[in-house]
């Protein structure tokens, strides 16, 4: 299947070569456990889900807060307790030598919530 | 001895038709290729050995010529790559038990194809942009000045709070390019599937189902868009067969 | 440099190809060779799972919950 696809583009396609190899990219955003790496695969896996849950309960707090109707007394406590989540996302990150690259695996369709 | 399934057609009397074109074709490996059919629909299939099946980017890409060719004499469902199966047995009751769901989806992609539309942008450039024109707009006041003194939490909260605004904003303007996109889609009768934020600068990743004459229009629809949205990227791909528009979970 | 557009055509038109034919498409929840299939699996599960939540939290607060 030789023929060219593209019906209509503007752009350079350069970068969008890239970008839809971004999109598509199996090597970096599969998680492949094996018997060598099943202990830091595990963490990966592990993190990613605490992150994405993490995130989500971020975006929901931001979206209370900027409704108006949380007390002064509220909205410390929420940050406090979510400035302090994200240091200890960032401290396990350290600790197992993860980037935010490395937890941005395919989650398929728990992707499309953030 | 496995069997690898192409696609799922609807062939109602033409059986002879599709054998003609079956001799004609070859599958992945040069493996040959045959029907396993059921009343009106028929499994195109050839046969694998598992260990033939290791993601390879060319058997995909053969793959995929296969349901390409089918698609141009067949209307059909394409299979994912790898979906495999024991025997012509198993694969008969398959069809039989998910007979009433294919016959609906086949019916859903009648005389119709895919078309995928991609929209890029830099999306830090277009969040900035965002702002500088919503702080012209409106004086949104910050949050209310507190009685009590700043802690580190409450400006961290309001350091996310800014970030949570500039991304609603993002949202917001891509919502309106999409309702701008259905609105001209909506004349050409075509289903559409959108996704936002795929990716920082992917800001639309979008999968249109219609007519195969409407090509053209639909291209026009897309040339008058990019005008529109000058500082946008459009990029349009097609036709394929219809690999996204497939809702059937197999029994 | 014609050359190069060429090729960068054909890049852009077979990574959209595997993309389709890797991750869409029928899908047999049976005996999935690939193992990305096997993950997909999981979290179809987790997501049903999800919505589940949500449809209780609905249910709880007397609101009518929508049809799926």
């Amino acid at each position: 299947m030789s023929e060219d696809k593209i019906l209509f583009n503007t752009g350079s396609l350069d970068e969008l070569s890239e970008e839809i190899g971004k999109l598509t990219s199996n090597e970096e955003s599969r998680l492949k456990l094996t018997p060598d790496n099943a202990d830091s695969g595990l963490a990966k896996l592990v993190l990613t889900l605490v992150e994405l849950i993490r995130k989500l309960v971020e975006k929901q707090a931001m979206r209370r807060v900027d409704g108006g109707l949380l007390t002064d007394e509220e909205i410390e406590r929420l940050g406090e307790t979510l400035m302090k989540l994200e240091m200890k996302m960032e401290e396990l990150k350290r600790h197992f030598n993860l980037t935010d690259r490395d937890l941005n695996i395919n989650l398929g369709p728990l992707g499309d919530l953030m | 001895m496995d069997m690898m399934i192409y696609s799922i057609l609807s062939v109602k009397n033409n059986h002879e038709k599709l054998n003609t074109l079956l001799i004609a074709m070859k599958g992945i490996s040069g493996a040959d290729l045959y029907a396993v059919s059921l009343d009106e629909i028929s499994a195109v299939v050839c046969d694998i050995k598992r260990a033939d099946l290791i993601a390879d980017k060319t058997n995909a890409i053969e793959y995929a010529g296969v349901i390409e060719n089918l698609a141009q004499q067949f209307t059909l469902l394409p299979m994912r790559y790898g979906s495999i199966m024991g025997s012509t047995d198993l694969i008969n009751k398959m069809l039989g038990r998910n007979y009433h769901e294919f016959q609906q989806n086949l019916q859903k992609v009648e005389n119709k194809c895919e078309f995928g539309l991609k929209i890029f942008c830099d999306s830090e450039k277009l969040k900035a942009e965002l702002r500088a024109k919503s702080e012209a707009d409106t004086k949104t006041p910050d949050k209310p000045a507190p009685k009590i003194k700043n802690s580190v939490y409450r400006d961290w909260v309001n350091k996310k709070l800014k970030e949570h605004r500039l991304e609603e904003l993002l949202l917001t303007y891509v919502d309106s390019v999409i309702a701008e996109i259905t609105g001209y889609l909506a004349r050409l009768n075509a289903v559409n599937k959108f996704k936002k934020m795929a990716t920082e600068t992917t800001i639309i990743d979008a999968v249109f189902l219609l007519d195969k004459e409407r090509k053209d229009a639909l291209i026009h629809v897309i040339e008058e868009l990019q005008n529109q949205y000058p500082g946008l990227n459009f990029v349009l791909t097609g036709p394929w067969p219809p690999y996204n528009f497939v809702e059937i979970i197999i029994k | 440099m014609h050359d190069n557009v060429i090729d960068r055509s054909k890049d852009v038109t077979i990574l959209e190809l595997l993309d389709r034919v890797l991750n869409k498409g029928v899908i047999l929840t049976g005996d999935i060779v690939i193992s990305v299939a096997d993950v997909d699996l999981v979290y179809v599960g987790v997501k049903l799972m999800l919505s589940s939540v949500e449809t209780m939290e609905q249910l709880r607060s007397g609101k009518s919950v929508a049809e799926e």
